[in-house]
Formats: C-alpha cells, sequence, structure tokens
C-alpha cells in the first residue's frame, strides 16, 4: 500500500509539472540530432551502431531525468518530510525505480520512431521481443540509476558526481542491452543470447537488494 | 610518531628489505622464458599488484558493511585506507599490463576481461574519492562511502563475466595456469605475492595511523 502511495506521488508531481519527460524527451531528440550530423548518415555506421548509439542515448537521458527527480526532492526539502513519514526507507528507492521505469519507458515511445526516422534506419524485427526486452533493460537501468543518484543526491556537487559513479558501475547493463537489442535486429536465435538475460536479471538482483538494502542508511542523517 | 614505535618501525625496515630483494630475485633469480624474455618479468610485479588491490577493494567491501551495522570510526578509517591502497595497486597493474602488453599482444590495450575489471572498479572508485572530497557533510559522506564500497565490490563478478561474453575472443589471458608453471617460475611468485601482501599490511598501518590522525585534528579545529 505503500508502496502504491509512493508511486502516486511521483507520477503525480509529474502528471503536474511534466518537468521529467519533457526534459528527457528534448534532451534525447538534440542527441539524435547530433548523432545524425556526427554518422555523416551514413548507412554502415549507423545500422551497426545503432543498438549502441540507441543505448548511449538512453544512459545520457537517464541521467538527466533521474538527478532531476532527486534534485525535486532536494530543492523544495521533500526528502526530509518523506522521511519523518512512518514507511520502509527501502519502499522510497522501489518507488524512485519504478516511477523511473515508467518514465523511462513513455519517453522512449515517444522517441523510438524519431529515431529510426531521422537516422534512416529500416527495421523488420519481432517486435514483441523486442518491447519485453528493452522493458527488461528499463527496469534494470532504474534500479542502478536511483541507488547511485541516492547515494550522490545529498553531495555537494551531486550532478557531476551522479554520472561520475553512474557510468562505470553500468557498464555491464549497457554492455548487455546492446548486445540483445543487436540480437534481436540481426533476427539472431534466443539461444545465442540468453546470456545478456541471465546477466540483466543478475544485476536487477544485485542493484535491487542493495538499493533495498542500504537506501535507509544512504537517507538517513 | 607513528615509527616512534619500535614494532611499527621494525615492520618498514623488513617490508623495505623483502621488496629489495624479491626485485632482486625477480631479475636475477627467476628464468627467462624463451618466446616473452624481460618483458614476463613483469608478471611478478603485476599479478601480485592486482592481488593485492582485489584484497584492499575487498577489505573495504567488509569494512563498509561493518561501518553501517556498527557506525564504528575504526570501520571508516579502515575502508578509507583500504579504498587509498588498493587505487594505488590497481594503478600499478593498469601500468603494467599494458606495459606487458604491448611486446607480447602487440598493443597495449585489447579488453582482457581481468584488466578491463580492473579499469572499470578504478573508475568506479575515482567516484569514490570524488564522493570522499567533494560529498559535504562528512558523516553522510561516511555512510555513502561505505555503499559505493560494497557495491563496487559486489559489481565485480558482473563486470568479469560482461565483459567476457563481450569479447569472447579476447578472454584467453595468454598465462598458463599457475599449477602448471614449473617450479623455477612459481616459487619466486609465491615469495612475490607474500611480499606484496606484507607491504600491503605494513602500508594499511601506517594509512590508517595517518587517517586517524587528520581525522583528529580536522574534529579539534
Amino acid at each position: 500500500m505503500d508502496l502504491l502511495k509512493l508511486i502516486h506521488k511521483e507520477l503525480r508531481a509529474e502528471i503536474l509539472n511534466k518537468e521529467i519527460i519533457i526534459t528527457m524527451l528534448s534532451f534525447g531528440l538534440s542527441i539524435i540530432v547530433i548523432i545524425s550530423f556526427t554518422s555523416n548518415l551514413s548507412k554502415q555506421i549507423i545500422e551497426a551502431y545503432a543498438p549502441g548509439l540507441f543505448w548511449l542515448m538512453i544512459l545520457f537521458v537517464t541521467v538527466l531525468g533521474v538527478h532531476r527527480s532527486y534534485a525535486y526532492e532536494k530543492e523544495f526539502n521533500a526528502i526530509d518530510l518523506i522521511l519523518s513519514a512512518p514507511i520502509d526507507r527501502g519502499l522510497i528507492f522501489i518507488a524512485k525505480a519504478l516511477s523511473g521505469f515508467i518514465f523511462i519507458t513513455l519517453m522512449q515511445a515517444l522517441i523510438v520512431f524519431p529515431y529510426f526516422t531521422f537516422l534512416s534506419i529500416d527495421i523488420d524485427v519481432n517486435f514483441f521481443l523486442l518491447i519485453l526486452s528493452t522493458l527488461l533493460i528499463n527496469l534494470t537501468l532504474m534500479f542502478v540509476s536511483n541507488l547511485i543518484s541516492g547515494i550522490s543526491m545529498r553531495a555537494r556537487i551531486s550532478e557531476i558526481l551522479f554520472p561520475v559513479l553512474l557510468f562505470p558501475l553500468i557498464s555491464p547493463l549497457i554492455i548487455a542491452a546492446t548486445n540483445i537489442t543487436n540480437s534481436i535486429i540481426n533476427q539472431v536465435p534466443y539461444i545465442e543470447w540468453q546470456v545478456w538475460i541471465y546477466l540483466l536479471i543478475s544485476i536487477l538482483i544485485v542493484f535491487g537488494l542493495s538499493g533495498y538494502a542500504l537506501f535507509d542508511f544512504i537517507l538517513e542523517e | 610518531m607513528f615509527y616512534e614505535n619500535k614494532k611499527n618501525l621494525y615492520l618498514l625496515i623488513v617490508a623495505i628489505f623483502l621488496f629489495a630483494l624479491n626485485s632482486l630475485n625477480i631479475f636475477y633469480g627467476t628464468p627467462m622464458v624463451p618466446d616473452q624474455h624481460w618483458a614476463q618479468k613483469i608478471f611478478y610485479l603485476h599479478v601480485p599488484s592486482a592481488w593485492v588491490g582485489f584484497l584492499s577493494y575487498f577489505i573495504a567491501m567488509i569494512s563498509g558493511f561493518l561501518f553501517l551495522s556498527t557506525k564504528k570510526d575504526k570501520w571508516d578509517i579502515t575502508g578509507t585506507a583500504c579504498a587509498e591502497i588498493g587505487t594505488l595497486f590497481m594503478s600499478l597493474v593498469l601500468i603494467t599490463g599494458p606495459i606487458w602488453a604491448t611486446p607480447i599482444w602487440g598493443k597495449p590495450w585489447i579488453w582482457e576481461p581481468r584488466l578491463t575489471t580492473t579499469l572499470i572498479l578504478f573508475l568506479t572508485y575515482v567516484g569514490y574519492f570524488m564522493m570522499r572530497s567533494f560529498g559535504g557533510n562528512i558523516e553522510r559522506v561516511k555512510k555513502t562511502s561505505a555503499v559505493i564500497a560494497i557495491i563496487a565490490f559486489l559489481n565485480v563478478p558482473i563486470i568479469f563475466f560482461s565483459v567476457q561474453f563481450w569479447s569472447p575472443e579476447l578472454q584467453s589471458h595468454p598465462q598458463v595456469e599457475m599449477n602448471q608453471q614449473p617450479t623455477g617460475i612459481l616459487i619466486p611468485f609465491l615469495i612475490s605475492l607474500f611480499v606484496f601482501s606484507f607491504i600491503f599490511f605494513v602500508m594499511l598501518s601506517y594509512r590508517k595511523y595517518v587517517i586517524s590522525i587528520n581525522k583528529n585534528l580536522t574534529n579539534n579545529v
């Protein structure tokens, strides 16, 4: 029940000001334009790197969105009010991660068509598999990035510390995400890339449990 | 002051003596491997440095757990000292690895899983030290640093396997398994491993002393 209330709070705040989604979407679009210019629209470059570039864009957008979500709590000292509520602090982490998952998925749904259109990529893939794997990647991405954002939230230079800490820790996830999307686009049989799904699940479990258990220490004064 | 204690002074002298003896043994007492010549000698420094680096980070993780559960400052001091020494030895690994790889592999860096894991761990600890330096409130920084030390080490197997699956053609580290090495190589290697471990414990006790003195000075200002 507490978890649902916390997620509701996050969604309601976003519905009221739409700050995170708009920031992520406009930043994502800008990155697509930059990618188009830097690749010279070379078909070979784009086809070979499209999945990696996509996840790179999502990573940058995640940094912006997740940092904003915590900066918002800091600006209005809202985190102290949440902490004073009689709820399990691990649930705050889960709620942040799940609401972030909703935002990033929504943002991806809006940006995926401009991405393929601007970069002139024709794909003929199993969309069900692509969506399912993307949802799992998004969920894992949000658990990792919310834990790191929680760690850096109250630091003096949180906006710098967050990506500096996040990028090395998230590199296995980016490798897995790129390989999964690449395999689906190239119609590689599932048996050959299932290892990446197992790896993603391992990351989800390690960071999910660590976040749930350690968030109490991260937030306490 | 630290070395006014005779025990510490004797340990330092023994460490310097062992280091000099070990260096001489590596240069003159170990056999030349036919296809590697002098480049192979770096193996006696590279592997023990990696061992000490990972040992330091492992102790930093354990200290992190103990600090969060007991809130005793001595565990924060131990964790910080281990993080510093671990990063120093990981730097040595990242320097000696490419020095060895240049003549053997023909290029300094090929994303070999063990070296890549070391690099990512090293970068995570760069973030750790940024948190220590620019984190703000000292009590909060202690907790967040402990959390970073924990998740950084928990992430090690994930990074290793992700890099191994990412580039399977690069996973064959050209070193033969240690138990298959001839005695002429194995014994000096084990001696080097012991000497590096000894130096680590001498450095650890000194760094713990320096950090605790710094803390006392900061608290008194």
